[in-house]
């Protein structure tokens, strides 16, 4: 067990992280045509020139984890993560972040994007666990954009759920706490009131996470995740809820016409004229 | 109860019509229930909705499930997904297909995992496959799109991106038998402590001209002739990602994945390179126009009208000449 120890009454906080390729470098490969789907019909043929990261919502979801410490509030924060051998990776930059300790769930029979058996895995692990008061994650992952797990998290634990945060604060004590979560909305932001047991997602309104020193990275080069197997919590392999059967990459075909002019205000009367003729600019 | 393909709209204004968005979502119903030789049920949930509700059985709904109550207006995330569990059952349904909105997130797959179903997200396009659905769906922010198939016993509940259906014709006096659900009390688990502002003013997701900035206008300031142009040209303005993170523009004028999704008639991208997280909210505007010093930004691949310029020349003459259109 870990050698941290936040016992007598802290706050058990698990947050929920996963590797993903890097969207970064998926775009760029899209922009200059090169993007190819592999041989199996639904997956990316990178060549392997694409690394594969933690999912940047994640890691503003251990950041948050990390405030609610910084805020004075005792805790023990666990990084878990569900994935094949390698995406375990990402949970050493959890640790050296200042998350506690992580665990790691084995699952190389899981189907393509498929966010409920991810959630029905993580919901195994949690319970075992016990006594988790709060359950943060990424308000969605940048690889399918589903954003599925946090849902069904709180549906299979019975959890409070609060989707979209920008911050999440710990109010009380040992006696009653609540937390106190700041929501983005489209109208701005909202603060709500959420009791425990709760799943939080984090959106990217909270900022950009904090920087392991590279003492820190060293010590959690070091530190083995536990590690679990997907049989442990799911008897059958494969889908449980979706599964990707196809990738598509869009032939993105350039149309535009550009409009010259000895100057950017010539220019600008030719753009004008050209919308007005078509009647898009109204009136 | 023999099957309907249900439509579930949430946070009706109330008293309210239906949106855009849960009329197209209704096209989209109807198509799928021909192809499973079944009607669509239409389950509205919101603050008063009556209204609504004859609109529905207008637009070819033959199933009406109403939850009408004062504190259902806003999304309440808890109750909404009893009713509406409730309502599959109630409708038979198999297939459960939710407009566009902020909700989605939290409803879709909270209902599937209730429900014993799964749920996709963002559909830009839902077909019969067999005895089946299939949902296709934006990945990596839009780079690609994913065909899923569905593995659960349960319905599959499928969150529709914006325009995947026309809008049914509406048949005045046309109507459908209408069930009233039960509506649970508050589980008070989640409660609002400081509500959102109420911004009853027009909404960027309904502008027919949007003007949007990025980094491009090198400055904060410089924000204040994107506001010009889109107020002298009758539009609202917005931002990449970029800029709002930067803090020069808010969060509600953010255009793209993690922002607000726009359907203008015209799309003005200004010092915006057009990565594919922000196509992914813009790239359904009828007419993209961008203004970009780098003639290799990716967003001239996705724009119809380009002017390879810098945004601080180009826009001032941009203002001037909608004012003297406009005078």
């Amino acid at each position: 067990m870990p050698a941290v120890d936040a016992s007598g009454g802290g706050l058990r906080i698990v947050v929920c992280a996963k590797q993903v390729l890097d969207p970064d470098g998926v775009n760029s490969f899209a922009f200059w045509g090169r993007l190819k789907v592999g041989g199996d019909g639904r997956s990316f043929d990178t060549g392997g020139m694409v690394p594969r990261i933690i999912n940047a919502y994640d890691e503003q979801a251990v950041e948050a984890a990390l405030r609610i410490r910084d805020a004075g509030v005792a805790c023990r924060i666990t990084v878990v993560t569900v994935g094949d051998e390698a995406a375990g990776a990402i949970l050493k930059r959890c640790v050296a972040m200042g998350a506690d300790d992580a665990v790691q769930i084995v699952d190389d029979a899981a189907g393509l994007g498929d966010g409920f058996r991810t959630a029905r895995l993580l919901a195994g692990l949690i319970a075992e666990l016990g006594d988790v008061d709060l359950v943060l994650c990424g308000r969605q992952g940048s690889d399918y954009d589903q954003g599925t797990v946090p849902a069904v998290l709180a549906e299979r634990l019975g959890a409070a759920l609060v989707t979209m945060s920008a911050g999440v604060a710990v109010e009380g004590d040992d006696e009653g706490r609540a937390l106190r979560v700041v929501r983005v909305t489209p109208r701005g932001e909202e603060v709500v009131r959420a009791a425990l047991p709760a799943v939080v997602s984090i959106s990217n309104e909270i900022g950009t996470p904090r920087y392991p020193s590279s003492r820190r990275m060293m010590q959690a080069r070091r530190q083995r995740p536990e590690r679990r197997e997907a049989s442990d919590y799911e008897s059958a392999p494969g889908a449980v809820g979706v599964e990707v059967t196809r990738l598509i990459v869009p032939d993105v075909q350039g149309h535009c016409r550009i409009i010259e002019g000895g100057s950017a205000a010539e220019k600008a009367e030719r753009l004008m004229r050209r919308l007005d003729d078509r009647g898009l600019l109204g009136g | 109860m023999a099957e309907h393909v249900l439509v579930l709209v949430t946070a009706v204004e109330p008293g309210g019509p239906l949106r855009d968005a849960d009329g197209e979502a209704l096209g989209a119903a109807q198509s799928l229930a021909r192809e499973r030789g079944c009607e669509v049920a239409c389950a509205l949930i919101g603050g008063g909705v009556a209204p609504a509700a004859t609109e529905a059985a207008e637009r070819g709904a033959g199933l009406i499930l109403t939850a009408g109550a004062p504190g259902l207006a806003a999304f309440d995330g808890g109750r909404c997904v009893t009713i509406a569990a409730e309502a599959v059952g109630r409708a038979g349904a198999r297939v459960v297909l939710i407009p566009r909105g902020p909700d989605v997130l939290e409803l879709a797959p909270r209902l599937a995992a209730r429900l014993d179903g799964a749920s996709v997200v963002g559909a830009t396009e839902v077909r019969a496959a067999g005895d089946d659905v299939v949902a296709v769906a934006a990945v990596f922010g839009g780079a690609a799109r994913a065909e899923y198939a569905f593995r659960a016993p349960g319905p599959r509940v499928i969150g529709l991106a914006p325009a995947v259906a026309e809008v049914p014709e509406r048949r005045p006096g046309r109507a459908a038998p209408t069930v009233a659900l039960a509506i649970p009390e508050a589980d008070g688990r989640v409660t609002t402590i400081e509500a959102a502002p109420d911004v009853s003013g027009p909404r960027l997701e309904d502008a027919k001209l949007v003007v949007a900035g990025g980094r491009g206008l090198q400055d904060g300031e410089n924000f204040a002739l994107i506001r010009e142009l889109a107020q002298a040209l009758g539009g609202m303005p917005g931002a990449s990602r970029a800029i709002v993170d930067d803090g020069w523009a808010s969060f509600e004028q953010q255009v793209g994945l993690t922002g607000k999704i726009v359907t203008p008639d015209v799309y003005f991208a200004v010092g915006i390179s057009g990565a594919s997280q922000h196509m992914a909210g813009c790239a359904n505007a009828r007419c993209i126009v961008a203004v970009n010093t780098d003639p290799e930004a990716p967003i001239f691949t996705f724009a119809d009208y380009g002017i390879v310029d810098d945004a601080l020349d180009v826009l001032p003459a941009l203002v001037r000449l909608a004012r003297e259109r406009g005078a």
